[in-house]
């Protein structure tokens, strides 16, 4: 073991199955699909394209399916074209599908990868942007399109990262809701300092994190005396705290902010 | 300088009338007394890559600087194996070009380049894994499943044969191995619903030698093991090089996963020769014996990791051995003469089988469905070349640690030229939607962090199957492996990282940040009295030797 520092992690929670429905719901320029196509879309997609595109369709570098981040396709016809042909260049066979199943392909694709369709309800955008703003406290740790503290993720994209039913569950139970990578970091460096923050990359002899002042801090791991990741999310549960009114609100604030 | 032009319009520069073949097979045979070249995939046929060189040494290590880069033009995981020959490296990128140069500088002597069909399917990326070289030929299977042979001296094509059909799956992306006269490939595809098989071809003219069928036929011993059609699309793929005992005259390969991957329902039996090491008479490809690592397989365990042989002694009795890191977790020892099991150890978190039996088959604990079986689908390793040190005793090899997956079967109809995989998995993480480990490494952060899964590289003793050290990395590694005779272990991993440990204990003897992964093994060569080392990182080719 070549770690010198005290590596602490009271992780007990159960691990839970990806369930791979986290994102958008947003349906972008092009038809509006239905559900049946969706989830034959999905097994499709599941049987054909996941080894390489991934189950969250975010495993080639500059492609992120859910979130329509393509390298070089935009419409609907792109895409099925895209899949018909392929992309030598790129390594993508070219694959053989009836139109049907094209389009059921791309109605996953354009649904964010969501089968599950959690209920949530969507307010009024503007309400929940003064709540994010004023009430809900939300900046003093996040931000949106440059304004708040920058702690806590930015949330000027997280309409385009994550499904409505996530952002939901984030607000309700933060630390269900939280990535690893999220964990709060508590650091003692060998000349005894203490840094609080939140990480932004890791890898085995480094970190990098931004404290609670603020800063971009990197850290070789060989300085530290203690590193722990934190299990329980900073954030407090808006659950009680809003109305069901004014959760919705926030909610379509947040799925509002696209980046 | 001055720089003198002078023509010699009437003196002719003569060409060698028949040039003496530069690799004779008896050069590859004695691969080990030349430790200044690399002539096989593996460092020899044995696959050992374990170099006798030892200029470079634990104690001046340090002093490793870099001497030149070469930039990959091509976009993707870059998993070439270079061959190095009397001071000329042979490299491919992909998705086919062969590149020739100065190994000494880096400097390019001609570049060949390969047009695949628009047929050409791979699962998994364009890849291509190296060339084989024999007499002044160059030898590298293609995407779209063809042999080319190339003069190594100016990179022109001798002759081009296809090998298998790509409209239905099948690809090359192994390098080739010469043994002879002959030039062995196997073919990719088992994504796809191929029936794989071996081909030898002959190395002046590209006629086919002798095929073996991965899959037996019917009316073959092995035929029984899979149900009614289902080996007509059985897979049973053969992706990357295996090894030769010139004394047995016997070749050993490894053959991957059953089709579909993930539902065993569809292809009831042991699926023979799938996820299996073949030994098979070098002249004819008969089979002289198999052994079957994953029967019935329903998690993508390919067998295709390198067989690594070595002599020595077992338990008294001297012995030629194979030993094996095994995607499905588990680390074997078998008797390459017999193919009798001797030892079948786990290595990772295992619990798709509870052990191996003394015959050496495993004792299966499936999981309950929508359960997490470990290791996870790219398996405990892959294949990542490992190596072993006749030095320190040891076998190294790149293992993926607390990874795991849940596997989902589903029914799939075969239609040729589809991915043919019989449902999906989902990589376990710690919170749903959190992102997950890849294929290969997205972009310079990691975000998926070391709670889905971590890599280490490990020692293990072969007479106990047991770790002796770790070194752990956070990120997961694709990286092979390379020992020298100064007990130096060279490798890294998915972070860019490229280190020297200390072979016989795993401690860190120095390490550069090269920025991108490094997916195959470093090689290691001399020239003019100079050890040079060489890995691929990300997009380069990167060379160091000892300051001056």
């Amino acid at each position: 073991m070549h770690r010198a520092f005290r590596w602490t992690f009271p992780l007990a929670c159960a691990w839970l199955a990806l369930a791979g429905s986290d994102l958008a719901n947003g349906q972008p320029a092009g038809r509006q699909y239905g559900t049946a196509e969706i989830q034959g879309g999905y097994r499709l997609y599941a049987s054909q394209c996941a080894l390489c595109h991934g189950q969250n369709g975010n495993t080639v570098q500059g492609v992120d399916l859910p979130r329509q981040q393509f390298k070089t396709v935009s419409t609907d016809d792109d895409i099925k074209n895209r899949i018909t042909n392929g992309n030598a260049t790129a390594g993508m066979p070219p694959f053989k599908f009836e139109p049907a199943e094209l389009d059921s392909i791309v109605a996953y694709i354009r649904s964010g990868f969501d089968l599950s369709g959690t209920p949530f309800k969507v307010g009024d955008a503007g309400k929940g942007k003064a709540l994010f703003d004023g009430k809900g406290g939300c900046t003093s740790c996040h931000r949106a399109n440059g304004q708040g503290a920058l702690t806590a993720p930015d949330l000027s994209d997280i309409g385009s990262l994550r499904q409505p039913a996530a952002i939901q569950r984030s607000l309700l139970e933060p630390t269900k809701g939280m990535v690893p990578m999220n964990r709060p970091v508590r650091i003692v460096t060998k000349d005894g300092r203490t840094i609080r923050g939140r990480r932004l990359n890791e890898d085995t002899f480094t970190v990098q994190l931004i404290d609670d002042g603020e800063h971009l801090v990197s850290l070789m791991k060989s300085d530290l005396r203690e590193y722990e990741l934190g299990t329980t999310s900073n954030m407090p549960s808006f659950m009680g705290k809003l109305s069901d009114d004014e959760l919705s609100d926030l909610l379509a604030y947040l799925i509002s902010l696209r980046g | 300088m001055r720089y003198t032009i002078a023509l010699f319009s009437s003196l002719l520069l003569a060409a060698p009338m028949a040039a003496d073949a530069q690799v004779p097979a008896q050069r590859i045979l004695n691969a080990n007394a030349e430790p200044q070249n690399w002539l096989t995939y593996g460092g020899s046929y044995q696959s050992q890559r374990f170099s006798t060189l030892k200029q470079i040494t634990p104690e001046n290590v340090k002093n490793l600087e870099q001497k030149w880069v070469l930039q990959d033009q091509v976009f993707g995981a870059w998993e070439s194996n270079p061959l190095v020959v009397d001071g000329i490296m042979y490299v491919t990128e992909r998705p086919n070009d062969v590149i020739a140069l100065d190994a000494k500088t880096g400097k390019v002597f001609w570049l060949y380049r390969y047009t695949n069909s628009p047929d050409a399917r791979v699962c998994c990326g364009a890849n291509n894994r190296g060339v084989a070289m024999l007499g002044n030929t160059l030898y590298m299977g293609t995407l779209d499943a063809h042999l080319v042979a190339i003069d190594s001296r100016n990179g022109k094509p001798l002759w081009t044969v296809p090998v298998g059909d790509p409209k239905t799956g099948y690809s090359i992306t192994m390098a080739p191995l010469a043994v002879k006269d002959k030039i062995i490939v196997g073919m990719g595809g088992g994504e796809y619903g191929i029936r794989g098989f071996i081909a030898a071809y002959d190395a002046a003219t590209g006629k086919q030698a002798w095929r073996f069928n991965t899959i037996p036929g019917p009316g073959e011993p092995g035929h029984e093991t899979w149900n009614e059609e289902d080996w007509m699309t059985g897979g049973a793929s053969a992706w990357v090089t295996g090894s030769y005992d010139p004394q047995l005259n016997t070749i050993y390969w490894g053959i991957g996963n059953p089709g579909p991957d993930w539902n065993p329902n569809q292809r009831h039996g042991d699926n023979l020769y799938s996820d299996s090491v073949v030994a098979l008479d070098a002249d004819t490809g008969k089979l002289k014996w198999h052994f079957q690592f994953s029967p019935n397989d329903p998690y993508d365990y390919d067998s295709v990791q390198v067989p690594v042989l070595a002599d020595m002694d077992w338990q008294g009795r001297p012995t030629k051995v194979m030993m094996w890191g095994n995607r499905n977790g588990f680390f074997y020892v078998l008797d390459r003469t017999s193919g009798k099991f001797l030892l079948g150890q786990p290595f990772v978190k295992v619990n798709w089988a509870s052990g191996i039996d003394n015959n050496g088959r495993p004792m299966i604990t499936p999981q309950p469905a929508g359960s997490p079986t470990y290791p996870g689908v790219q398996g405990g390793t892959n294949w990542y070349p490992p190596s072993y040190s006749p030095s320190t005793g040891y076998f190294y090899l790149s293992a993926w640690e607390n990874y795991a997956a849940i596997f989902r079967p589903e029914e799939q109809q075969y239609v040729a030229g589809r991915n043919f995989s019989g449902g999906g998995f989902t990589i376990l993480a710690p919170t749903p939607g959190a992102p997950t480990i890849g294929v290969g490494r997205r972009g310079p952060i990691n975000n998926w962090t070391s709670e889905v899964g971590s890599g280490a590289t490990i020692a293990i003793d072969p007479h106990t199957g047991k770790r002796v050290w770790s070194f752990p990395q956070y990120d997961v590694t694709d990286a092979g492996m390379l020992t020298t005779a100064s007990d130096i272990l060279f490798t890294g991993g998915r972070e860019g990282y490229f280190y020297a440990l200390d072979a016989k204990t795993g401690k860190e003897l120095w390490k550069a940040s090269l920025g991108g992964s490094i997916v195959n093994a470093p090689v290691t060569y001399q020239i003019d009295g100079k050890q040079y080392l060489t890995t691929i990182s990300g997009h380069t080719l990167v060379t160091f030797a000892l300051r001056e």
